[in-house]
């Protein structure tokens, strides 16, 4: 098991974030957290990466987190607008300890596979698309362990969002393991596994396919709307 | 603590601040209009003075001859003294035997001050003794020594300081509120890594600006400077630096930049005043005075005024003081900045 969350519970002053949160995901495996905004999947994530430190539970993380164990993409596109894209690259490459041709290299690769303009633009001249399509290959440079990625595909077209998934895939089955927050409850049908959270609390957590079993129906959104009911009922 | 990840963030940084030419002309062009405003509008002598003067002797002849002064004769005293009420002259000097007798329309002080001047001149000149008393060679500084002289340091040093604060504090917060650092972080670079990365790239901007302010001092103003070059300019250097760190730490604190910018106010108005740049510290109330030593633009005007006034070098306690203090400040703050940017919480 590459990442293991046992009965996290956090708040921001008052308020109850996270209520007892359990999340396993797999080595090699995309893990799809989902539900919509403010029901804790940020804060979910910043546990695992380490920046926040929950009030109960334990999170268990490969090493080097946070460090060069970790891809992360932020919600917010956490770009330097006033640079071109190579330098944004190129500043998260170093940080990394990467030298500039490996650099170089994996960027182009990644610029490629994110149908990415010419690298020497400056970051505010692109699109919301290609900024978004940016800030996740920043996260993707160093080939790191652990990809914790939030609302990555927002803003991006169907097509190109199927090319990412597609390319997520391939890094999960090259050992990555993936944790990926959205709103699009479908589009997660392509993880591994998907947990469904809502206001701080994991409704259910399990592969896609045995979840459309378990509740009969076709498609995940209507799997949140029964588990979504069910709550309210209890 | 990595220098390859320090020099990383100083890279990153110093690309932005070259791309942004508004930034650059507020670097460099905003200290340079400071300092030329301040030494044309403050220390001057003031002249076309007004000044109506009643009867004869030889020390109204004396004051005819005043660069100053214009000087408007009357035939009775209460004429003389209606120009002053009604605003049209500064001041009425009767002649009064081998003497004279002033009334001053003393609303402002640096004028008052002028006119005095100019008749105390004008006494030493005509009396037959002069005055009593014999005004040597200084063993610092000017025999007519000019306020200019006195403020420019301060204003140095002020500028300096200032400029330092509102740079670094402005360009900090949005890399705080878009996203970026929470991404620095998870790459696993320290707070102090971040500090440090930014105050090298704003460092070769700060050898920019103190040069223009030491060279708009010398060579347009003909301000002395006695002492080192060399060591006046590590002393404006160290000032700017300590004054980033100062400008980092309030950037990691302010949640928009509107609100970066209040948070430097509350820091402008002591320094300015109660570092003796305007006016001396030692007129400062007892109770005031540790506040201002704990200053570190106290330290950095006296320096600065020692070096170029006084000639002092490395050997003179005030010089050698102002270092250590602005060193101590500068880690000081720097070290708060980067614990207020908090890793974990």
């Amino acid at each position: 098991m590459a990442v293991v969350v046992k009965g996290i519970h956090r708040s921001y002053g008052a308020l109850k974030v996270l209520k007892g949160i359990d999340l396993e995901a797999e080595k090699s495996s995309i893990y799809g957290l989902l539900g919509p905004s403010g029901c804790g999947k940020t804060t979910l994530l910043n546990i695992i990466l380490g920046r926040l430190i929950p009030e109960s539970g334990e999170a268990h993380t490969p090493p080097q987190i946070p460090g060069s164990g970790v891809g992360y993409s932020p919600q917010e596109l956490a770009l330097y607008e006033d640079l071109s894209v190579i330098e944004n690259l190129l500043f998260h490459g170093r940080i990394h300890g990467m030298n500039k041709q490996e650099i170089l290299l994996n960027s182009a690769q990644l610029l490629e596979l994110l149908d990415l303009p010419e690298s020497t633009k400056q970051v505010k001249k692109l699109s919301g698309g290609q900024k978004r399509r940016v800030s996740l290959a920043i996260a993707l440079l160093h080939h790191p362990p652990l990809l914790l990625l939030d609302e990555p595909t927002v803003g991006v077209d169907p097509e190109l969002r199927q090319r990412i998934w597609k390319y997520l895939r391939q890094v999960a089955d090259n050992g990555t393991t993936v944790i990926i927050t959205t709103h699009y409850i479908d589009e997660a049908r392509r993880a591994d596994r998907v947990g469904l959270m809502r206001d701080g609390v994991l409704l259910a957590e399990s592969a896609p396919d045995d979840l459309l079993k378990k509740y009969s129906t076709s498609s995940l959104e209507e799997v949140f709307l029964k588990l979504c009911s069910r709550g309210e009922e209890e | 603590m990595r220098a390859s990840r320090i020099i990383a963030i100083a890279q990153r940084k110093f690309s932005s601040i070259r791309r942004d030419k508004r930034m650059f002309a507020f670097i460099i062009i905003m200290p340079a209009i400071q300092i030329i405003l301040f030494g044309l509008a403050i220390g001057a002598t003031p002249s076309n003075l007004e000044v109506n003067v009643v009867g004869e002797n030889a020390v109204i002849e004396q004051l005819k001859e005043s660069e100053n002064l214009v000087i408007n004769e009357f035939e009775d005293i209460d004429t003389a003294k209606e120009g002053v009420s009604d605003g049209k002259a500064w001041a009425v000097i009767q002649a009064n035997g081998t003497g004279v007798k002033i009334y001053l329309d003393a609303s402002n002080q640096q004028i008052s001050q002028t006119i005095l001047s100019e008749v105390r001149g004008a006494i030493e000149k005509t009396s037959p003794i002069g005055l009593p008393i014999e005004i040597a060679e200084p063993i610092f500084g000017d025999k007519e020594p000019r306020y200019i002289d006195f403020l420019a340091p301060g204003i140095m040093v002020l500028v300096c300081f200032m400029f330092s604060i509102i740079l670094t504090t402005m360009s900090f917060v949005s890399e705080r509120t878009d996203g970026t650092l929470d991404r620095v972080f998870a790459a696993g670079v320290t707070p102090l890594e971040v500090m440090l990365g930014h105050l090298l790239a704003f460092s070769t901007v700060l050898i920019g600006q103190v040069s223009v302010v030491i060279l708009i001092a010398m060579l347009g103003f003909d301000i002395p400077i006695h002492g080192s070059i060399v060591l006046l300019f590590t002393l404006g250097l160290l000032l700017g630096l300590a004054a980033m760190c100062l400008g980092l730490f309030l950037s990691s604190k302010a949640s928009s930049e509107f609100q970066a910018m209040q948070l430097t106010m509350p820091i402008m108005f002591p320094a300015l005043l109660l570092s003796g740049i305007l006016w001396p510290v030692e007129a400062l109330p007892n109770w005031l005075l540790p506040i201002s030593w704990i200053l570190p633009t106290t330290w950095a005007a006296e320096a600065f005024r020692s070096v170029m006034i006084r000639g002092w070098g490395l050997e003179a306690d005030i010089v050698w003081g102002a270092i250590l203090v602005i060193g101590a400040f500068g880690v000081l703050t720097i070290s708060a900045a980067a614990k207020s940017l908090k890793l974990r919480s």
